[in-house]
C-alpha cells in the first residue's frame, strides 16, 4: 500500500481587490504524476513555481481548483492520517515533549496507551532521538527538531510521507547530516515519499525520480529517474551528471519568474 | 540506524557553574543586606527624628502589634478572608473570561459581538462600580465579590482572546494534518497554544484584583479582611496595627505572586517561549 496519483491538478487564485492578485493567478493548470508504492519522488522548482502548493493539496490542507488526488485509490478530500506530513517550519507542538509530539497522530487514531508507547519508543529510536524522548522542542537544535517532525509523521505509519522542504530551515552541515539520516531511514522503511525541495543535490541524493516544475502556469518539464545505487556518494561523476541535467532544466523556470511568482510563494504559506 | 551520539547535547545552564553554597551565599547577601539597611534607617528615624511614635512607631511596636493580632487570631482571619474573596473571584472570573475569550479568539462572530462591549467595559475601572454594587447588594460580601469578578473576567477575557488569536498558524495546520478537528482541535491545539497568554492574563488579573480587594474591604465593612483591618485600625487610631497590616499585605502579596503565579508562568511561557523565534 502507498500509491499516490495526482491527476490533472489545477490551482488558480481568483482575482481579488487588495490582495495583489488583480488578474488572478494561475499557479498550474494541469499537473499529473504518480508516485509508485515505495518510491521516493522529489519535486524541484524555483520558489514560486507552486511546488509547496502541490504538497498542500496532496496533504488536503488546501482545496484544488480542479483535478483529483488519490492515495491507494481513495480520493483526497481533506487532511487524513493516511498521509504523514513533515513541515518546513517544523510546526512541533511546543507544550509536548518529543514523545508527546510523536504520539500526537497515534492519539488521533485512538491507538491504546500501551501500544502507543511501544510505537513511540520504536520511532524515537528510528529517528535517532533515543535519549531525548522527554525533552521539549525548544531544548533541541534545528536538526533534532526536524527529526521529531519526521518521527511524528512516521509514527502513524502513513501510506505516503509528504515532506515540504523539510531541511530548508537548517544550516548546510546539518542539512547534509539530515539527508544522510533520511536516506538511511528510507532504506529501512521503504516509504512512499513525495519530497519538495529547491536543492538539486538533495533531490538527486534522496530520490528515485525527480520532477521539475517550471513555467507560469507551471508544468512538469522533466521527469528524471535517478537510477543510482543506494548509499550514494555526492561526488560520483554519475551523480554530478544528474545534477547538471536538473540544473539545466531549472534554468528555464528561473528566467520566467517575476513578481507573480513571489506572490504565489506567499500564498503557498497561507 | 542513526547514532544518537552525533547529536549535540543541549547547552548547560551557566548559573549552575557556581558551587551550590556560593550561589546560596550570594543570593542571601543580596536579599539580607538591603532589608537590614532599611530596618536600621527606620529605627534611627523613629527614635531620633522627634516624630511622635503614634505616627511613626519603632520596629518593636509594629512587631508587638503583629504578635498581638496573630495571638488574637484577627491576623489569620484577615488574611484568610481577603484570600477567600480573591480565590472565589479569580476562579469564577477566570472561568467565564477564559471561555468567552477563547470563543472570541476562535469564532469571528463571537469576536464581532463582544469586541465593543469588552473594550467599553475595560474603560470602566472596577472601582467605579462601587456605588452601583452598594445600591444593588448593600454593604455585603456580594458587593465586593461582584467587582472583583468583573475585573478578573475582563482581564482574563482580553488576554485569552489575544492569545487564541495570535496562535501560530503552522500549529493549526499541523494539528489538522495529524487528526485534530473541531473540539479536539480546541483542546489539543488551540488551548495549549494559547496557555502562555492565558496564564499571563491570570497573573495580571490577580494583581489587579489584589489591589481592588483591599480598597473594597475598606469601603464595605464585612467583618474581616486586610482592607477592613486597615480602615478600622485608623478609626481607632491604632497606628501600629496599620503598619503591621501594611507589612502583611506586602509580604503576602509578594510571596503569592512569586511562588504561585511566577511558577505557573515559568512552567508555560519560559518553556514554550523560544518556539516563536522560528516564525
Amino acid at each position: 500500500m502507498g500509491e499516490l496519483r495526482v491527476e490533472r491538478l489545477r490551482m488558480h487564485y481568483p482575482a481579488r481587490r487588495g490582495s495583489g492578485h488583480r488578474t488572478g493567478l494561475r499557479v498550474f493548470d494541469d499537473i499529473t504524476f504518480t508516485v509508485g508504492e515505495g518510491e521516493f519522488v522529489s519535486v524541484i522548482g524555483a520558489s514560486g513555481c507552486g511546488k509547496t502548493t502541490v504538497l498542500n493539496l496532496v496533504a488536503g490542507l488546501n482545496a484544488p481548483s480542479g483535478g483529483s488526488i488519490f492515495v491507494d485509490g481513495h480520493a483526497v478530500t481533506g487532511p487524513g492520517l493516511d498521509r504523514g506530513i513533515v513541515f518546513q517550519e517544523f510546526a512541533l507542538f511546543p507544550w509536548l515533549t518529543v514523545a508527546g509530539n510523536i504520539a500526537f497522530g497515534l492519539k488521533s487514531l485512538r491507538v491504546p496507551a500501551k501500544e502507543r508507547s511501544e510505537r513511540v519508543a520504536q520511532i524515537v529510536d528510528l529517528v535517532g532521538l533515543k535519549n531525548f524522548a522527554d525533552y521539549y522542542p525548544n531544548q533541541l537544535s534545528g536538526g533534532m527538531r526536524q527529526r521529531v517532525g519526521l518521527g511524528r509523521a512516521l509514527a502513524i505509519n502513513p501510506s505516503v510521507l509528504l515532506m515540504d522542504e523539510p531541511f530548508g530551515a537548517l544550516d548546510a552541515a546539518t542539512r547534509e547530516a539530515m539527508q544522510n539520516a533520511l536516506a538511511e531511514i528510507w532504506i529501512e522503511t521503504r516509504k512512499t515519499v513525495l519530497f519538495i525541495t529547491h536543492d538539486i543535490r538533495e533531490a538527486v541524493f534522496l530520490s528515485d525520480r525527480v520532477l521539475v516544475l517550471s513555467g507560469r502556469p507551471s508544468q512538469i518539464v522533466l521527469d528524471l529517474p535517478i537510477d543510482l545505487p543506494r548509499r550514494r556518494s555526492r561526488h560520483d561523476a554519475s551523480f554530478q551528471e544528474k545534477e547538471q541535467i536538473l540544473e539545466f532544466a531549472l534554468g528555464g523556470c528561473a528566467s520566467q519568474m517575476g513578481d507573480a511568482g513571489e506572490a504565489a510563494a506567499k500564498s503557498d504559506k497561507q | 540506524m542513526i547514532e544518537s551520539g552525533k547529536i549535540a547535547k543541549p547547552p548547560a545552564d551557566d548559573d549552575l557553574a557556581l558551587p551550590a553554597w556560593r550561589r546560596l551565599a550570594k543570593d542571601t547577601f543580596y536579599i539580607v543586606i538591603p532589608i537590614a539597611v532599611v530596618l536600621v534607617l527606620w529605627q534611627l528615624f523613629a527614635k531620633l527624628s522627634g516624630v511622635p511614635q503614634a505616627l511613626f512607631p519603632p520596629l518593636e511596636t509594629i512587631g508587638r502589634a503583629l504578635v498581638r493580632t496573630a495571638e488574637e487570631g484577627t491576623l489569620w482571619s484577615d488574611v484568610g478572608g481577603t484570600f477567600l474573596r480573591l480565590f472565589k473571584a479569580v476562579v469564577a472570573g477566570s472561568l467565564i473570561g477564559t471561555v468567552i475569550g477563547a470563543l472570541m479568539g476562535y469564532f469571528r462572530d463571537w469576536e464581532r459581538a463582544f469586541i465593543l462591549p469588552l473594550n467599553f467595559l475595560l474603560a470602566i475601572p472596577g472601582t467605579a462600580l462601587f456605588p452601583l454594587t452598594m445600591i444593588w447588594f448593600g454593604l455585603s460580601e456580594m458587593a465586593i465579590l461582584s467587582i472583583l469578578i468583573y475585573e478578573v473576567t475582563l482581564t482574563v477575557m482580553a488576554n485569552t482572546w489575544t492569545g487564541v488569536k495570535s496562535i501560530d498558524l503552522s500549529l493549526i495546520r499541523a494539528g489538522r494534518a495529524f487528526g485534530a478537528d473541531g473540539a479536539s482541535m480546541f483542546w489539543r491545539v488551540l488551548l495549549p497554544s494559547a496557555m502562555p497568554s492565558i496564564i499571563s492574563g491570570y497573573r495580571l488579573a490577580f494583581s489587579r484584583a489584589w489591589r481592588i480587594v483591599i480598597i473594597a474591604e475598606m469601603m464595605i465593612s464585612v467583618g474581616s479582611g486586610l482592607g477592613y483591618r486597615l480602615y478600622w485600625a485608623r478609626e481607632f487610631f491604632q497606628t501600629d496595627v496599620v503598619y503591621a497590616t501594611l507589612l502583611t499585605i506586602g509580604i503576602v502579596g509578594l510571596v503569592f505572586e512569586r511562588l504561585v503565579l511566577r511558577t505557573a508562568e515559568a512552567m508555560t511561557v519560559n518553556r514554550w517561549g523560544t518556539v516563536r523565534q522560528l516564525e
